[in-house]
């Protein structure tokens, strides 16, 4: 097996975590979703938070400038007991951009206390189908924030070692 | 933790001898020619997989042959799932979005899941 192949082979194996779902709607109204203010902020989570775009500029290299709020009761108490403010300002950018087939966003996680800020980038690609479209969005969870959220409970060291590992790959 | 199990197959050459596996029960020589690695590297890798979990063997004969465990893989897979979770709750979120948008625009439609 050559170098390459190796580090193909490697990189297919990665441990991304693929979502997908099917809906019966016009990809326009999809991609409404992501990439206009108000549409991405209809859906735009977790659970119990709420976000407030401030910059949303689609196209490659635009940026996507947020606010995310705890607004349920319980997230709003969770985030006070942990200390932590109940609204974050969230920065990201569209790295790839082509109009109703495939989008990346690279958010940058800089809020996790003793961890250096990194980048996660979710890629969302469109496959329209008669009258639905299947929407495909590839994470990598050793990269995003709900992780590293979860990592503050108690994993970040693992993941840090883990992480480092997956990075540079022997063969 | 199941961490243990990522870092098992955090090097490649196992993940390598893993995809061999994913066609079914074989022999090292199968493996080594489907993996193209070296023999004692594909018998090195084996037995940490073995020893892990990841990997059962019996006997045939002469011959040794290996197959994929399932329980190591539920275990990451479980590992991932509250992550997985969110997603999905997102999901469902950019769904009723969706839908809401439709309704005010005098459209309906269903939501399947794949």
């Amino acid at each position: 097996m050559s170098r390459n192949g190796s580090a193909a082979a490697a990189s297919a194996l990665r441990p991304k975590v693929v979502i997908e779902r099917t809906y019966r709607a016009r990809l326009e109204e999809l991609w409404e979703l992501w990439t206009t203010k108000e549409g991405f902020e209809s859906w735009w989570g977790p659970e119990g938070f709420r976000v407030e775009v401030h910059a949303l500029e689609a196209r490659v290299g635009g940026t996507l400038h947020y606010d995310m709020i705890a607004h349920a009761s319980e997230q709003v108490a969770a985030m006070r007991r942990m200390g932590r403010p109940t609204s974050h300002q969230t920065r990201a950018s569209f790295v790839e951009l082509r109009p109703h087939a495939r989008l990346a966003i690279t958010h940058v996680i800089d809020f996790l206390p003793g961890v250096k800020p990194y980048d996660s980038t979710m890629v969302v690609e469109f496959f329209p189908s008669g009258d639905s479209v299947r929407m495909v969005v590839t994470l990598d969870p050793m990269h995003t924030e709900e992780f590293t959220k979860m990592s503050t409970m108690g994993l970040a060291s693992q993941l840090t070692k883990l992480d480092r590992r997956f990075a540079t790959g022997r063969g | 933790m199941h961490i243990d199990g990522f870092e098992i197959l955090s090097d490649p050459t196992r993940r390598l001898v893993v995809e061999a596996l994913r066609h079914g029960e074989q022999q090292v020589s199968d493996i080594v020619a489907q993996a193209g690695i070296h023999q004692s590297g594909v018998s090195r890798h084996l037995r940490i997989l073995h020893e892990a979990g990841f990997v059962a063997r019996r006997p045939d004969g002469q011959r040794r042959l290996y197959r994929l465990q399932a329980a190591p893989f539920r275990e990451l897979d479980a590992w991932l799932a509250p992550y997985r979770g969110l997603w999905e709750a997102r999901l469902d979120r950019f769904g009723a979005a969706l839908e809401k948008r439709r309704k005010a625009r005098g459209i309906t439609h269903k939501e399947k899941r794949t």
